[in-house]
C-alpha cells in the first residue's frame, strides 16, 4: 500500500512540472487549435481540393477524367473569360474611388453638430444593408421605363441607354451601386482613424499656417494612414471578389458583357455542371488576389515590428 | 516691441458667458502667468489671445497692432500645448521647421533656425527622431523649439509641465526661467499650479469663473491679496481662515477677536480708508509660517491631528476648540504628535482680515515691509 501510494504521488508531481515547463508553449496551441481545425477544414481543404480538380474533367456527379493543363488551355482562348477579367480590372480601378470619397464623407461629417449621429448612421446604412437588396435598389433606380434616374432626366431632355441591358454601360452600372456600401464602409474607417487624431495637434498646425487642402494633406492623411491601409485592401479584394451585384443586377449579361470571373465561375459550375473549368477560373483568380494579400502580409508584418 | 494688451475681452459660447470683461496688460519682455482653479476660463482667455477661439467682445493688441479678428498664424505668436501636439509622423526637425515651411521660408534660414534652437534646448542629437522615440521632457523640448524657430513676439504655453512627472517638472521650470531670459521675449503661460505661478512669473493673473480677481508680483500677491479667494489660492499650504468678530477699531488698526479663545485679542493693521465696526463678522487669514505651534502657554489652543514633517519644517494640521480646521507651522526637530493640544502663537501684524465679502480690510506687515524693500 505504501510503496503504490508513493508511485502515483510520484506521477502527479511529473506530470505537474511537465505541463509548468511548458505552459507558455502549450496554451498558445492549445487556444489556437479550434480556429486552425476550423480554418483547416473550410478554408485551407477546400483551397487545395478545387485547385485539384481543375487538372480534371467533372460533371459534379460521375468519374473525373485527369485533363491536365487542359483547362487552363481552353481559358486562354475563351473570350468570355478574358472579358470577365478585363471587367474585373474596371471594378478594381473604379472601385478605389471608394477609399477617396469615403474619406471626404467622413471629413464632412467629422463634426461636432446637432443630429450628426443620426446622419453619419444614415451614411453608413447601406453596408449594413444586404448586397442583394443595394443591387435591387440599383436595378430599380435604372430601370428605363419607371425608374428614378429616367424621371430625373426626362424633364431635362437627357435620354440615357437603358444601363443595365447596354453592353457598354452594364458594367459600370454595377461598379457604381457596388461603390455605394464600398463607400459607406471607407467612411466608417476613416471616422474611427479620425477620432482619434488629436484635436491639440490641428491646432498646432493652424497655427504653424497649414490651413484646407494643406492641413489635410501634410498633417491629417499622415494621421490616416492605417485607415488608408484597410480601406485599400479591402476595396481591393471587394472589388476582386464582386459576385452578388453581378448576380442579382444582369447576371452577367447582356451577351457576357459584365461578367467577372467569380460570376463566370459560378456559372460554369453550377449551370454548366464544368466543375473542373469553374475551377480553373477560381485557381486564376486566387492566383491574381495573392498578390494583394501577400502585400498585405508583408506589411502588416512590417507595421508589426515598427510598432514593438 | 511686443506688448499684449486686453481690453474688456469678452467671450460667450452660445449663452454661457466664459470670460466676462478682462482687462490686461503683459509688457514687452514680461513673463505672465495665468492661474486660477480648473474651469476658471485662464486657458480659453489664452487661446483668444493666439487666435484659437475668437473674441466675442472687446479688443487684442499685440505690439500697438488690432489682433483681434487676425488670422492665428499671423499673430506673431506660437503656442506649446500641454498634449506637445508634435506631428507624429515627422522627425523632430521637420516638425521644427513645418511652420517655416508653410510660410515658404528660404531653405538655409530654415535650417539655420532649427539649428539655433536645437542647441538653445541641447536636442540636436534628437532632430531625425520621431516624437514617438523620445521621452516626454525631450518631446516638451521638442515643442518649445517649435515656437522657439518661428521667432515669435509673443510665447503662449498652456499648461506645458502638468504631464511631465514631479522631478521633470522641477527642472524645466527652471529652464524656462532661463530661455525666458536668453530670448526676452513676452511670455505668457497658462497654469492651475500655484507653485509654477510663484516660481515663474513677474506677473499674475489669477482668474475666478472668467473674471480676474488680482494682477500682480508674485510677493504681492503673496503678502497683500485683493481678496479671500486670491489669500486662499496662492501659497502652500494654503493660508488660514478663521472666523472673528471685530472688538473695535480705532487708528488704522483693527482688535479682533477668535470666539475659540475669546480673551485673545488680535491688533491687525488696517489698509487705507477701510472701516471697521465693532460687533462686526470677519475672518481672519493667516498663513501657516505665522502661526506657530507651540507648547503650553495662553492663547488659542489646537488640538493636533496629523502632523507633516518634511524635515527643514513641519505642518500641524489640526482643530481649534470651535472645530475649525487649522495648518501651523511647527519645529522640525521638537515636532508635537497626533492627539497633542499645541498653543498657537499668532504674528498678529502678519494677519490678514477680510469682511463678510471677502474683501480685504487689513495691510500685512509683510506687504509693509517688501513695499519698502521696492522702494
Amino acid at each position: 500500500m505504501a510503496e503504490i501510494t508513493i508511485m502515483t504521488d510520484h506521477r502527479a508531481e511529473r506530470s505537474v512540472t511537465f505541463f509548468r515547463k511548458h505552459k507558455l508553449l502549450i496554451m498558445p496551441l492549445v487556444f489556437i487549435a479550434p480556429a486552425f481545425a476550423m480554418f483547416s477544414i473550410f478554408v485551407i481543404y477546400p483551397i487545395i481540393q478545387s485547385i485539384a480538380l481543375s487538372f480534371t474533367e467533372w460533371q459534379g456527379i460521375g468519374p473525373k477524367k485527369w485533363v491536365g493543363f487542359n483547362n487552363y488551355r481552353l481559358l486562354l482562348d475563351d473570350p468570355v473569360f478574358w472579358k470577365s477579367l478585363v471587367n474585373n480590372i474596371y471594378w478594381l480601378v473604379f472601385f478605389l474611388l471608394a477609399p477617396v470619397l469615403g474619406l471626404f464623407v467622413a471629413l464632412f461629417l467629422n463634426q461636432n453638430v446637432y443630429g450628426i449621429r443620426l446622419v453619419k448612421s444614415l451614411f453608413f446604412f447601406p453596408f449594413v444593408v444586404s448586397q442583394i437588396v443595394v443591387g435591387l435598389v440599383f436595378a430599380w433606380f435604372y430601370d428605363p421605363a419607371f425608374g428614378l434616374l429616367a424621371t430625373l432626366l426626362d424633364p431635362l431632355g437627357v435620354s440615357l441607354p437603358p444601363i443595365l441591358a447596354d453592353e457598354n454601360w452594364a458594367t459600370f452600372g454595377i461598379i457604381v451601386a457596388g461603390l455605394w456600401p464600398q463607400t459607406a464602409y471607407c467612411m466608417i474607417l476613416y471616422l474611427t482613424g479620425l477620432n482619434s487624431v488629436n484635436p491639440e495637434m490641428i491646432e498646432a498646425a493652424r497655427l504653424d499656417g497649414a490651413k484646407g487642402w494643406r492641413l489635410l494633406v501634410k498633417i491629417i492623411l499622415p494621421q490616416l494612414k492605417a485607415a488608408t491601409f484597410i480601406a485599400l485592401v479591402v476595396t481591393v479584394i471587394g472589388a476582386l471578389r464582386s459576385f452578388d451585384l453581378v448576380a442579382i443586377m444582369t447576371e452577367g449579361g447582356p451577351y457576357n458583357s459584365s461578367n467577372v470571373l467569380a460570376y463566370y465561375m459560378y456559372d460554369n459550375a453550377i449551370f454548366r455542371y464544368r466543375m473542373g473549368y469553374a475551377s480553373a477560373i477560381a485557381t486564376v483568380l486566387f492566383l491574381i488576389m495573392n498578390v494583394y494579400i501577400v502585400w498585405f502580409l508583408m506589411r502588416l508584418n512590417k507595421n508589426e515590428k515598427g510598432a514593438r | 516691441m511686443a506688448d499684449v494688451i486686453l481690453k474688456n475681452v469678452r467671450k460667450s459660447f452660445g449663452p454661457i458667458d466664459v470670460i466676462k470683461g478682462v482687462d490686461l496688460e503683459a509688457k514687452h519682455g514680461e513673463f505672465v502667468v495665468f492661474v486660477g482653479p480648473s474651469g476658471c476660463g485662464k486657458s480659453t482667455l489664452l487661446r483668444m489671445i493666439c487666435g484659437l477661439e475668437k473674441i466675442t467682445f472687446g479688443q487684442l493688441l499685440i505690439g500697438n497692432e488690432d489682433m483681434s479678428d487676425v488670422e492665428a498664424s499671423e499673430r506673431g505668436t506660437a503656442m506649446v500645448f500641454q498634449s506637445y501636439a508634435l506631428y507624429p509622423h515627422m522627425t523632430v526637425a521637420e516638425n521644427m521647421s513645418f511652420a517655416l515651411r508653410m510660410a515658404k521660408t528660404p531653405q538655409s534660414v530654415v535650417e539655420k533656425r532649427v539649428k539655433r534652437a536645437a542647441e538653445i534646448l541641447q536636442i540636436t542629437h534628437l532632430l531625425d527622431r520621431k516624437p514617438k522615440e523620445m521621452s516626454g521632457g525631450q518631446r516638451q523640448r521638442v515643442a518649445i523649439g517649435r515656437a522657439i524657430v518661428r521667432e515669435p513676439k509673443v510665447f503662449l504655453f498652456d499648461e506645458p509641465l502638468s504631464n511631465l512627472d514631479a522631478e521633470l517638472r522641477v527642472q524645466m521650470r527652471v529652464e524656462l526661467s532661463k530661455l525666458h531670459n536668453e530670448i526676452g521675449a513676452t511670455m505668457i503661460y497658462v497654469t492651475h499650479d500655484q507653485v509654477e505661478a510663484m516660481t515663474m512669473a513677474d506677473k499674475i493673473v489669477v482668474l475666478r469663473d472668467g473674471v480676474v480677481e488680482q494682477i500682480g508680483s508674485p510677493l504681492d500677491l503673496y503678502m497683500s491679496p485683493d481678496n479671500r479667494f486670491v489669500a486662499g489660492f496662492i501659497g502652500s499650504p494654503q493660508m488660514n481662515f478663521l472666523k472673528a468678530q471685530v472688538v473695535d477699531g480705532t487708528n488704522g488698526e483693527a482688535r479682533v477677536s477668535v470666539p475659540d479663545a475669546p480673551d485673545h485679542i488680535l491688533r491687525i493693521p488696517l489698509r487705507e480708508g477701510a472701516q471697521v465696526a465693532p460687533g462686526q463678522a470677519v475672518t481672519i487669514g493667516i498663513r501657516p509660517e505665522h502661526f506657530l505651534g507651540t507648547p503650553g502657554g495662553a492663547g488659542l489652543k489646537v488640538l493636533v491631528d496629523v502632523v507633516e514633517n518634511l524635515g527643514g519644517i513641519a505642518y500641524v494640521y489640526g482643530r481649534t476648540n470651535a472645530s475649525q480646521e487649522v495648518i501651523l507651522k511647527a519645529e522640525s526637530e521638537t515636532p508635537p504628535r497626533s492627539g497633542m493640544a499645541v498653543t498657537a502663537l499668532v504674528k498678529d501684524d502678519y494677519c490678514h482680515l477680510f469682511d463678510d465679502q471677502g474683501r480685504t480690510l487689513s495691510t500685512s506687515a509683510g506687504a509693509i515691509r517688501t513695499r519698502a524693500a521696492a522702494a
